[in-house]
């Protein structure tokens, strides 16, 4: 066991340092890796009794800035090892949701990205087959209030149509953009937050 | 000598590589925390690897879900942190197990004609040190 005052001062102030480093990543995995690496100094000191030992055990581990770059490097190699396919994507959120709440945000958010996305996109192709069914437009009812209304019918269009042919570069632009986004918003929050099966 | 010094940072790619499938198969038979984990695998392998080394690779193969972990109070006072293999992990290493010995045999066809050269340097060398 470790008798010596100083040894646990300079035990405390290499943590201290780790936990300092570490703040890129998420708390709770913060946390953990320090009180690891607390249990394994313990330990390893505790092991050979030699005068230097907690010093030696803290030589090996490296200093502090260089012990959190090995973290925040293999942190960085699992974010590139994940998958990019949207549908492992959706499926991991899926798995996500059934977990945290922040999980079902995530993957509601994505379902009504992408499901919007899928809409303009629809819109501006219907645009093409069916144009005078297709459109913005702008209703003014009888009282005096107004409403407008993105979609398509088979009958053409009531109201004052305010696009025109513009809903085409705007609805492929935007849906393909939303669409875009809304990969890229499930996968960074996957990578930043998500931890299969974390806690046995 | 700068051939010698290529040798030996080849060596450490080699360990490099191989140190994700080393600590899998260290975990193959239960549970292990970190130093338990070291210790293994100096002794089974001669694989010396520094801990700094080994704690983030183990976190990294937590977050992919290969190990699963759990705080384990000890005698010692301080609670342990274990490893121990999910479902995936033991998949994954059987895949690379298989792999490895396939490249192993490939390669041993390769260097297969330089056995006898290597083979024969060490008996020149054992020869010189009975003397």
């Amino acid at each position: 066991m470790i008798a010596s005052a100083e040894d646990r001062k300079s035990i405390d102030a290499y943590l201290a340092a780790l936990r300092r480093q570490l703040r890129d990543l998420l708390d709770e995995d913060a946390k953990d890796i320090v009180e690891e690496i607390r249990a394994h100094i313990l330990d390893k000191s505790s092991a050979d009794r030699s005068a230097d030992t907690v010093a030696a055990t803290l030589a090996a581990l490296g200093t502090p800035e260089e012990l959190a770059t090995r973290y925040r490097t293999e942190e960085l190699l699992r974010r590139a090892q994940m998958s990019r396919s949207p549908v492992v994507i959706m499926r991991n959120l899926l798995r996500w949701g059934a977990l945290t709440l922040a999980g079902v945000s995530v993957f509601l958010i994505s379902v009504a990205g992408y499901c919007l996305g899928g809409f303009l996109f629809l819109i501006a192709t219907l645009k093409v087959i069916w144009p005078r069914g297709t459109g913005l437009s702008k209703t003014v009812n009888a009282d005096g209030s107004w409403g407008l209304g993105l979609g398509f019918s088979n009958q053409p269009m009531t109201g004052h149509e305010l696009l025109g042919w513009w809903l085409l570069p705007i609805g492929f632009v935007f849906g393909t953009g939303l669409i875009f986004l809304t990969f890229r918003f499930g996968l960074w929050s996957l990578r930043k937050f998500w931890r299969p099966r974390a806690w046995g | 000598m700068p051939t010698q010094d290529n040798a030996e940072k080849w060596e450490v790619q080699l360990r490099k590589g191989s140190l994700e499938l080393a600590i899998l198969a260290s975990l193959w038979e239960g549970r292990l925390y970190g130093l338990e984990i070291l210790r293994h695998l100096e002794s089974d392998s001669e694989l010396t690897v520094s801990e700094g080394t080994a704690y983030p690779l183990l976190n990294r193969l937590r977050t992919l879900g290969l190990v699963e972990t759990e705080w384990v109070e000890s005698d010692s006072g301080h609670p342990r942190k274990y490893y121990r293999l999910t479902e995936a992990g033991r998949q994954r290493a059987l895949e690379m197990t298989r792999i490895w010995d396939r490249f192993a045999a490939s390669m041993g066809g390769l260097l297969a004609p330089l056995k006898p050269e290597i083979a024969s340097a060490l008996g020149h060398e054992t020869k010189k040190e009975e003397r």
